[in-house]
């Protein structure tokens, strides 16, 4: 496991647009959203947070678009096969990898545009602990959906995946929404980890098998 | 010594038959060379072999299920946007990684190692993928045209590391075009099966 999290780490590491390519994306809409509207006609603490969850969703879904099909496409998902006979290993190292590299980085990105929307700055901890929760979610869905469409480009399949990503959302509006009136957040906090681990399990189960059908 | 056996292994692609009742075995010292003409299935025995595909009749044993196998494919493995340099590195560590840098020297990779892999040749690219089993400790060599892409050096090189392999008690399938310059027992697919 760990010589897996070390290669991956390696290669994520020399792909400079997988990784730096969703943060700056990130950035670039938190930034350029208020700059493009008249904000003295709008109220921005009312709905910038929207903006924040939906470049989360749009960089987490970037971010995954290649997390297979390149060690499909060149033969390494073969030699790995060889090694440990499954898959699950491997998605596993993959997806914390991603997780770490691109997904924490991207929530510390969010939460501090999440100033913007008028979080106070004692919860910066736990909006950063939500968005980081949240990518470990959507990662591990959207890593699921490029297992699908390996050899048909992987986009689709994370398209295809992308209504699963809903619960997420709607999940991660209702936390912020607590961190804002101070209510409820623990109960919320608990649910979104409770998932995380659930989904962190099965998922590569089911990624490994999807994997594999491609091989075969 | 018995490293592997296939009893009457079977399999189809749309209906068409690439091999039907197929029994070998292939012994720790000997070699295994599998011919065949394009599409005639050499690729898929292979991978059946390694288990990477499931037969649809028959059965593959090892005798020993914690064999060490080296495989290349058709598909070299490689990272484009990595240097060989790199590349040796996620593969190796230790004394293998020196072993893989010996190797890379003896396949005239040693002044490109540092340049990207995507600019490096057809050939030179192969070579890189090669080292991948020819650095490694095996019991079972399984290589899929490992000479396709390089030069009369290189494949000497390569006949004279299976020569030693073989000598040493390792076991060696291999798929080619090209008659090999050891000993082997041959299977033939498809039309030069008939």
């Amino acid at each position: 496991m760990l010589r897996l999290i070390k290669i991956e780490s390696a290669k994520l590491f020399y792909k400079l647009k997988s990784w730096l390519g969703p943060m700056l994306i990130m950035i670039l809409v938190l930034t350029a959203f208020p700059l493009s509207i008249d904000i003295s006609k709008f109220d921005l603490e009312k709905f910038y947070f929207s903006i924040i969850v939906v470049s989360l969703l749009m960089t987490s879904f970037l971010a995954t678009e290649g997390m297979f099909e390149e060690d499909f496409e060149d033969g390494s998902l073969e030699q790995e096969f060889l090694v440990e006979q499954d898959f699950y290993k491997l998605v596993l190292s993959k997806i914390f990898v991603y997780v770490c590299f691109i997904g924490i980085p991207i929530a510390f990105i969010g939460a501090i545009f999440s100033f913007a929307n008028g979080v106070e700055i004692k919860n910066f901890a736990k909006v950063f602990f939500l968005l980081s929760l949240s990518n470990l979610l959507l990662f591990n869905l959207f890593a699921f959906g490029n297992a699908l469409s390996i050899n048909k480009g992987a986009m689709l399949g994370v398209l295809t995946t992308l209504p699963l990503a809903l619960p997420v959302i709607i999940l991660l509006g209702t936390a912020i929404r607590s961190i804002q009136y101070g209510d409820g957040f623990l109960q919320i906090m608990f649910l979104m980890i409770g998932s995380g681990f659930l989904i962190s399990a099965i998922m590569p189960i089911i990624i490994s098998a999807a994997l594999k059908t491609h091989i075969d | 010594m018995k490293l592997i056996s296939a009893q009457n292994l079977s399999y189809k692609i749309n209906e068409k038959k690439l091999f039907h009742n197929l029994s070998f075995e292939v012994h720790s010292g000997k070699g295994l060379h599998i011919k065949g003409g394009n599409g005639s299935g050499k690729s898929t025995l292979l991978k059946i072999i390694l288990g990477i595909t499931s037969t649809l009749k028959g059965h593959i044993k090892l005798d020993n299920q914690d064999l060490k196998i080296s495989y290349l494919g058709h598909k070299n493995a490689i990272k484009n946007y990595l240097t060989p340099s790199q590349n040796l590195q996620l593969l190796f560590n230790g004394d293998a990684l020196i072993h893989a840098f010996e190797w890379l020297d003896k396949l005239d990779l040693f002044l490109v190692q540092d340049e990207l892999t995507a600019n490096l040749s057809f050939g030179q690219q192969k070579k890189l993928a090669l080292i991948r089993v020819l650095a490694q400790p095996s019991e079972l060599i399984v290589l899929d045209e490992p000479f396709v892409g390089l030069d009369q050096d290189a494949t000497e090189l390569l006949n004279s590391f299976f020569t030693t392999k073989l000598s040493e008690g390792a076991g060696l399938i291999l798929t080619s075009h090209i008659q090999p310059s050891f000993e082997c027992q041959v299977i033939a697919l498809g039309k030069t099966n008939a």
